[in-house]
């Protein structure tokens, strides 16, 4: 009955063996607790950790509920009511709020155990935290949702939340090595959520297998669960290179020709087709947004803690949004409006978009958290994305590829990530 | 002066400004009306030794900003860090957020201070607070931004925050005899505001003057003060009774008709707009995104707090709100783009639609905050709104014309509803 490696099973593969008896929720729980124990001196995914309190709730999952006691974490930057929740902000260290986001309170409603808050950049922003990424720690684990990323991919917890305005979910995720999620924009409630750009902000979610994010994505968002099915046929994807190809390193290059070729093998049509001309500065109004509302979304901070604000917030972001004027605001939200009609039209001739999910493999650093080029164009354009790991890159880091879908057509993008995921695992 | 508590924002923020009136005369103004009329029950938080610490702090720093120690009111969703934010709810009795929200903190890094937190019904929905109708005490000041809006038609504050979902804030100012205002959807940021509706919360202001509007834009987007032009042209309006025209009561179908008539006689070019066939049923789908996006946004209070919820929030919100499927979710969703699209076409040939603010006058009784129907398909608009105070109904409580915008036009519509205000009688 005990497993003591049941901290490396998969979500759905917990959910069966509690539900059948083989296993108990409890056990998982500590499994997961001993790998953290284990691994955090290393790894520093968690804020934090919230054990005793875990394994109890565990012990009073009902085995009827969809999630049955499986564990999962949750970036700190979502209130929770009985954790601490700092934003990874100084000013902010310590803070219990009133509240519990949506994001917490719906997956412990279907029976999922809250393991504890994990590590986030300063505010969902660039300044870094102190997670490393669990393949090699000299190499950063991406942000901003870095400690969700580490703790999935080092088998600490099967299944956790960040968030993304720019390339906070998909980026780490490629980066560890795991299977990340970005709904269409609004499809997870963001009650809860500490904000950072409103009109871009999407909660997220990550975990080891395209199965495992379906079934927590089912938990999230409070619908009837049905696992992803592989499609009738192979799928025809787009191989889009983005106006960013440039910004790409040889590696990622060639992870993505390299799984493109291998999905064309498998029976995929592969078409080369870039977005509209009408997005070709998708990347610059995505920045426009994020830029015009750090000052005015940080103005608590600013006026009561602007010491404790980061330099590169302060002089960044915050700095730079000041320089916007309203116009160029206005602007960039009917560019983003309309490139969004041309995506969505442009989208619908392919079961989905194959693309990068980062520039390459991990940086070698801890001082940045890498580039969000090959996102902010998909998190604007509120597109459901999903990673998929793709191989390794020079140094032994993990690599992905990325599949974007059609607004709205989220289970189906789960759908073709299945059939993706198949043909790239097997070799 | 006495009574500087009946001078509008604008006018008040030129004499502290002058140095022709301190903050802390302002503010004791201020506070003596509000005792004198404690019966109206517009605050749910007012420490007046706090709200003098704060005006003399303004004095003595000179009084800057674009506010120079202006006080205003706070709706009770939106947090403060020093003072209680309830809610209207049980479970948040006695609640001190951390920090500010952002339009909290952009008002006082104007100079501006914080008088109280405003009556809000429960979560900004349904369940009513305290307050009365200042004009007549047995009438609703309508919801959920009753608090400000009675405080502020009741000059015990010249200006105060509300949210609007539904129609928070159009309505009860409507019903409290002032002037409110809805911007455009994004312009002004919501962190720290209760979050009930992704796609629809829009933080409002209520006020007794156009000006009023002008200079907290400046504030709140942090941009220079761009004043309402007066000394605009006639618009372009478009009459538009929308498809819930039947639910407006005969003084208030009269009012909107007259006034089109005399603003007409008046120079402007009036025409009739209505919404194409696809968007005749468009409240529904903000019922659908409402109650959808409430009952996932309070799955806090919904699963864990369920007790201390109104009845009438979980039979008529949350619990319908979790049982309507996704995909209907998404129809409205999309349904929603497309009705903005369709109004930008209208907007190709109008400058601005007039409509009515409320189905009639403020009902009597309290169990009700009244209808928001001319409200909430503006919301889902993302257009901006201006209510303005037009005559009174059977009642004799007071009534209001809405003026709506192009979305992000919300300077052309101040310059317009400034030439409306100018063409009333």
């Amino acid at each position: 009955m005990p497993n003591p490696e049941s901290h490396r099973l998969s979500a759905v593969e917990m959910a069966q063996r509690i539900e059948a008896g083989s296993l108990t929720a409890e056990a998982v729980v500590q499994s997961c607790l001993d790998r953290i124990r284990e691994r955090e001196p290393v790894v520093r995914a968690w804020a934090h950790i919230a054990g005793d309190e875990a394994l109890a709730a565990a012990r009073a999952a009902s085995r009827d509920s969809l999630m049955k006691g499986v564990p999962f974490g949750i970036k700190d930057i979502f209130d929770t009511a009985d954790m601490p929740t700092g934003y990874g902000s100084p000013i902010y260290t310590g803070c219990r709020p009133s509240f519990q986001a949506s994001a917490a309170t719906l997956p412990r409603a279907a029976g999922g155990v809250l393991l504890g808050k994990t590590v986030t950049t300063e505010f969902a922003n660039r300044h870094p935290g102190p997670t490393a990424n669990p393949h090699n720690p000299g190499f950063t684990p991406g942000g901003s949702s870095s400690g969700s990323a580490a703790a999935v991919a080092d088998f600490m917890v099967p299944l956790a939340i960040g968030t993304q305005t720019g390339g906070s979910v998909i980026r780490p995720a490629a980066y560890c090595g795991v299977v990340g999620f970005k709904p269409s924009f609004n499809m997870f409630a963001p009650a809860g959520m500490h904000s950072n750009t409103e009109t871009l902000d999407t909660i997220g979610i990550m975990a080891r297998s395209v199965a495992d994010i379906a079934l927590f994505r089912a938990a999230i968002m409070a619908i009837p669960y049905e696992p992803p099915a592989v499609p009738d046929r192979p799928p025809r994807l787009a191989l889009t290179r983005t106006p960013h190809w440039d910004k790409a390193t040889p590696d990622g290059k060639a992870a993505l020709e390299e799984a493109a070729g291998r999905l064309r093998a498998a029976g995929a049509e592969i078409v080369e087709s870039e977005l509209p001309n009408s997005c070709t500065h998708v990347s610059e109004v995505q920045n426009r947004h994020s830029y015009f509302e750090a000052p005015r979304n940080h103005a608590p901070e600013r006026y009561r803690h602007e010491a404790q604000l980061s330099l590169a917030l302060r002089h960044g972001r915050i700095e730079g949004g000041q320089k916007l004027t309203l116009d160029e605001f206005r602007t960039a939200w009917r560019e983003a409006e309309t490139m969004r009609a041309a995506a969505q039209n442009w989208a619908g001739g392919f079961d989905a978009i194959l693309t990068l999910p980062a520039p390459g493999q991990a940086p070698k650093t801890l001082a940045s958290t890498g580039d969000a080029i090959f996102n902010g164009l998909w998190t604007l354009l509120h597109m459901p994305c999903l990673t998929i790991p793709a191989g390794t890159g020079p140094d032994g880091l993990p690599v992905g590829v990325q599949l974007v879908g059609k607004r709205h057509a989220d289970a189906r993008l789960l759908d073709i990530g299945l059939w993706v995921e198949s043909r790239l695992e097997a070799r | 002066m006495a009574d500087t508590n009946r001078l509008s924002a604008a006018e008040a923020v030129a004499r502290l400004s002058s140095g022709a009136l301190t903050a802390e005369q302002l503010t004791r103004d201020c506070l003596d009306r509000v005792e004198e009329r404690a019966s109206v029950k517009a605050w749910t938080y007012l420490d007046p030794d706090y709200a003098l610490a704060q005006a003399r702090a303004a004095d003595r720093a000179g009084r800057p900003g674009l506010l120079a120690g202006l006080p205003i009111g706070v709706k009770d969703v939106i947090d403060t860090f020093d003072m209680p934010t309830q809610h209207g709810s049980p479970i948040y009795q006695g609640n001190r957020p951390f920090a500010d929200a952002a339009c909290v903190a952009l008002t006082r890094m104007a100079g501006g201070t914080i008088l109280g937190k405003s009556v809000t019904t429960e979560f900004a929905n349904r369940f009513p607070g305290a307050t009365v109708n200042p004009h007549n005490p047995a009438h609703t000041p309508g919801g959920s931004s009753s608090g400000s809006a009675a405080g502020v038609a009741d000059f015990q504050v010249p200006l105060g925050f509300g949210t609007q979902t539904g129609g928070s804030t159009i309505r009860p100012a409507a019903f409290c005899g002032v002037v409110g205002y809805k911007p455009s959807f994004g312009e002004f940021s919501r962190v720290g505001i209760k979050l009930q509706c992704q796609n629809l919360d829009t933080l409002g202001l209520i006020c007794r003057s156009l000006d009023d509007i002008a200079l907290m834009r400046a504030v709140l987007i942090e941009m220079p003060h761009r004043k309402v032009e007066r000394a605009a042209a006639a618009p372009c309006i478009g009459l538009c009774r929308t498809p819930l025209w039947d639910a407006a009561d005969g003084p208030t179908q009269a009012l909107i008709e007259r006034t089109a008539a005399e603003l007409s006689a008046a120079g402007a070019r009036v025409t009739e707009v209505e919404f194409a066939a696809p968007f005749r049923d468009i409240h529904k789908h903000h019922r659908s995104i409402f109650n959808y996006e409430a009952a996932h946004n309070y799955a806090y209070e919904h699963r864990e707090r369920r007790a201390q919820v109104s009845a009438v929030l979980l039979e008529t919100v949350l619990d319908p709100g979790r049982d309507l499927p996704l995909a209907a979710y998404i129809e409205a969703l999309e349904t929603a783009e497309a009705f903005r699209a369709h109004l930008d076409d209208l907007f190709a040939e109008v400058d601005i639609l007039l409509t009515p603010s409320a189905a009639g006058e403020a009902p009597a009784g309290y169990d009700s905050t009244g209808n928001p129907a001319f409200n909430s398909t503006w919301t889902l608009a993302w257009t901006p709104c201006v209510t303005l105070p037009e005559g009174n109904g059977p009642g004799g409580l007071p009534l209001g014309v809405q003026l709506v915008g192009q979305r992000f036009a919300d300077e052309a519509l101040l310059d317009a509803a400034a030439w409306v205000e100018a063409h009333l009688n």
